[in-house]
């Protein structure tokens, strides 16, 4: 692909348009398919029929929760990738999704919250609390929170809140069941009052996450270099885990943990792209979403009349793609 | 030789479906086969633990609730006649682990589930029936729920296992192992009655399908009981069909909303489930939740309101089939059986 300006932004476009037709297909697809035109009448001409009502009230919500949680989950990993300079970064290495399931686990199983509108909230706060956990503990002894140090905090984190949660939810079977929805991820939850909720905290993260290309450029220098060229270190990192926490804790909170789409999609967006996070980052906001919700009309195809989560759709393609990548690119060159 | 064929007339006697009970070498010894298991006693077993709400009730109908040493992991009350007899026992909230079961010193496990045994079954198996045997204590699952080889769950389950025939003729062997045959003949006696009645008023009636759902998230789809689930057989006897008998997996099956819409079942029972408290009262909000839910409104189900609080309790095998099968009559047949 070429790497000029208007071969990038002419890319992006047609990326966009791919994601269009992958929003349509996830329209139509399904248990039963239906035709754009059902599609046209459920949103606009509405009659109440079956086919308006599982369209309108099932895949509408499953549809903009695919393409917010993929956006977040994307943005977010290209975000942490950039940030720790660790190509093998995302939400789950960081502790952010243990943090986000915990919180829900103590939301439901201990507190007895009961709608998904209580979730949200608990989600956020814990992929809020781990990331400044992580940060904190990373940040301990010389050098400050280097990316070695981020993401061997994140793992012990991330086994603390496990094991934590395990404890929660031996307490109390029932809630162990509700918890399976936390371990792996599904889009089908989520109703239209949760999308609408959950719509201001991701655009605020986008929108965050955006504005950080240039500095996780300079980033990627080096910090030295970073700081010599006129870089805050300090601010771009509080505004980078500020960012992932709208991101993923949402994404989280709506979709339950969803593994890989945020590891995998900002190396795909690397390949295509190159090393320029003004670029990765818009590739990874649109190519996510593409990626995690074809993961979902498969899941919805392949064992009717039961659906495979998407968190395992998309384990089952992240996995090898990235596997692949890592064996393609060498880990030292982010 | 003489022995050699004593023991071939009693393997012949044993590959009966229900299991023969045999005079052993004392008196009071008992062999009886449950699940292709030979469960052996030299007399009736005096410490009996008994895990899930069928395995309790049916230990407090047979009259050895002095007998329990622990009871574990009740989905809702007990039905009211055997409230007094559970008050007292000692009572596991969850399944105790194989190491806090031996600890109770238990002769006996009475199981009304195959999961405990399982292998693959929950974190808290009680380990094969087998491995338990060795230790002495002797094991039951109720037949209706007998997986093809020790250690199996849900997954292999004999449909044609399924049955209320299956579960007098686990109230029949239990009651030789216990000693207490007259008593087992008379819970028979009323199941048997209680049901026939049932279907000898709802014999010519129409037969509406009924779903049984499990509410919570469980990944966002839908669980029901599929074909092997106790429930086809309740919903059979009360004159109506399981809308989801042709999914046999399992007992419970996760489908999608969509094919639940599909399904447009005339009658919904919201099954509750697994606290030693629960009462149908409890279940309603997860009633509201699907009437409220917009996109089940056109579901024949939710217009008519005929989306009803049930409890899981109801649809396990064991002595509430009358109970349940008088209860979805009334429900799906309210003209006939009242």
């Amino acid at each position: 692909m070429t790497r000029s300006w208007g071969g990038r932004a002419a890319g992006l476009l047609v990326a966009g348009g791919v994601l269009l037709a992958v929003v349509l297909l996830s329209l139509v697809a399904g248990n039963q398919w239906f035709g754009p035109h059902d599609v046209y009448v459920a949103a606009a001409d509405f009659t109440g029929s079956d086919t308006d009502r599982v369209i309108r009230y099932l895949r509408f919500p499953r549809t903009a929760v695919g393409l917010l949680a993929g956006a977040a989950l994307g943005l977010a990993g290209a975000v942490m990738q950039g940030i720790t300079r660790n190509p093998l970064a995302d939400p789950g290495i960081l502790g952010v999704n243990a943090g986000a399931a915990l919180a829900v686990v103590v939301a439901i199983g201990l507190l007895g919250v009961q709608s998904l509108t209580g979730y949200v909230w608990f989600a956020m706060g814990g992929a809020l609390i781990a990331t400044v956990v992580v940060y904190l503990v990373g940040s301990v002894g010389r050098g400050g929170a280097t990316p070695v140090k981020l993401a061997l905090a994140g793992a012990a984190l991330s086994a603390l809140l496990g094991s934590v949660t395990s404890a929660i939810t031996l307490l109390d079977l029932s809630t162990l069941n509700e918890f399976r929805f936390w371990v792996v991820g599904s889009l089908t939850l989520a109703t239209g009052s949760i999308v609408t909720q959950a719509l201001p905290f991701i655009a605020v993260g986008i929108i965050l996450a955006l504005t950080l290309g240039r500095s996780l450029n300079q980033l990627a220098l080096g910090e030295d270099l970073a700081a010599t060229l006129g870089t805050r270190i300090g601010l771009v990192r509080v505004l980078a885990a500020l960012s992932v926490m709208l991101l993923a804790g949402t994404a989280t909170a709506m979709a339950g943990p969803i593994a890989f789409v945020g590891l995998a999609v900002p190396h795909v967006a690397r390949a295509l792209v190159g090393a320029d996070y003004r670029w990765i980052l818009p590739w990874s906001l649109v190519l996510a979403p593409i990626v995690l919700l074809l993961a979902d009309v498969v899941g919805r195809l392949v064992a009717r009349p039961d659906e495979l989560q998407v968190g395992i759709i998309t384990a089952l393609i992240g996995a090898p793609l990235f596997i692949a990548l890592v064996r393609r690119r060498k880990l030292a060159e982010l | 030789m003489k022995t050699l064929a004593a023991a071939v007339v009693v393997l012949s006697l044993l590959t009966g479906c229900g299991g023969v009970a045999k005079a052993g070498p004392s008196a009071t010894a008992t062999t009886v086969k449950n699940c292709g298991i030979d469960v052996a006693v030299d007399g009736p077993p005096k410490r009996v633990f008994a895990a899930y709400q069928p395995a309790i009730e049916m230990a407090h109908a047979l009259g050895i609730s002095d007998r329990l040493v622990g009871t574990a992991y009740l989905d809702a009350e007990v039905l009211p006649r055997y409230a007094a007899a559970q008050k007292d026992r000692k009572y596991y909230k969850n399944l105790p682990s194989r190491e806090e079961l031996l600890s109770q010193d238990p002769d006996f496990v009475l199981s009304g589930f195959n999961d405990v045994f399982s292998s693959a079954g929950s974190d808290s198996s009680f380990g094969s029936r087998k491995s338990l045997s060795d230790l002495g204590v002797q094991t039951w699952i109720f037949s209706p729920l007998c997986p093809t080889a020790d250690g199996k769950g849900d997954e292999a389950i004999d449909p044609s296992t399924v049955s209320m025939n299956n579960v007098y003729a686990d109230l029949r062997d239990l009651g030789k192992l216990f000693n207490v045959a007259d008593r087992a003949e008379t819970v028979i006696a009323d199941q048997q009655k209680r049901i026939a009645a049932v279907e000898a008023k709802v014999a010519s009636a129409p037969k509406p399908t009924v779903a049984i759902l499990r509410p919570g998230l469980e990944g966002g789809g839908l669980t029901v009981s599929g074909g092997p689930d106790f429930g086809t057989v309740l919903i059979r006897q009360a004159g109506g069909v399981n809308a989801f008998a042709d999914l046999t997996s399992k007992r419970n099956v996760k489908i999608s909303v969509e094919e639940f819409i599909k399904r447009d079942p005339d009658y919904i029972l919201i099954s509750g489930c697994c606290d030693a408290t629960l009462t149908e009262t409890q279940v309603q909000p997860d009633v509201q939740k699907i009437l409220a839910n917009p996109a089940y409104a056109n579901l024949k189900a939710v217009k008519n309101k005929h989306v009803v609080p049930w409890l899981f309790a109801h649809h396990s095998a064991g002595v509430r089939g009358a109970n349940s099968t008088e209860l979805i009559a009334k429900l799906i047949h309210p003209d006939l059986v009242r």
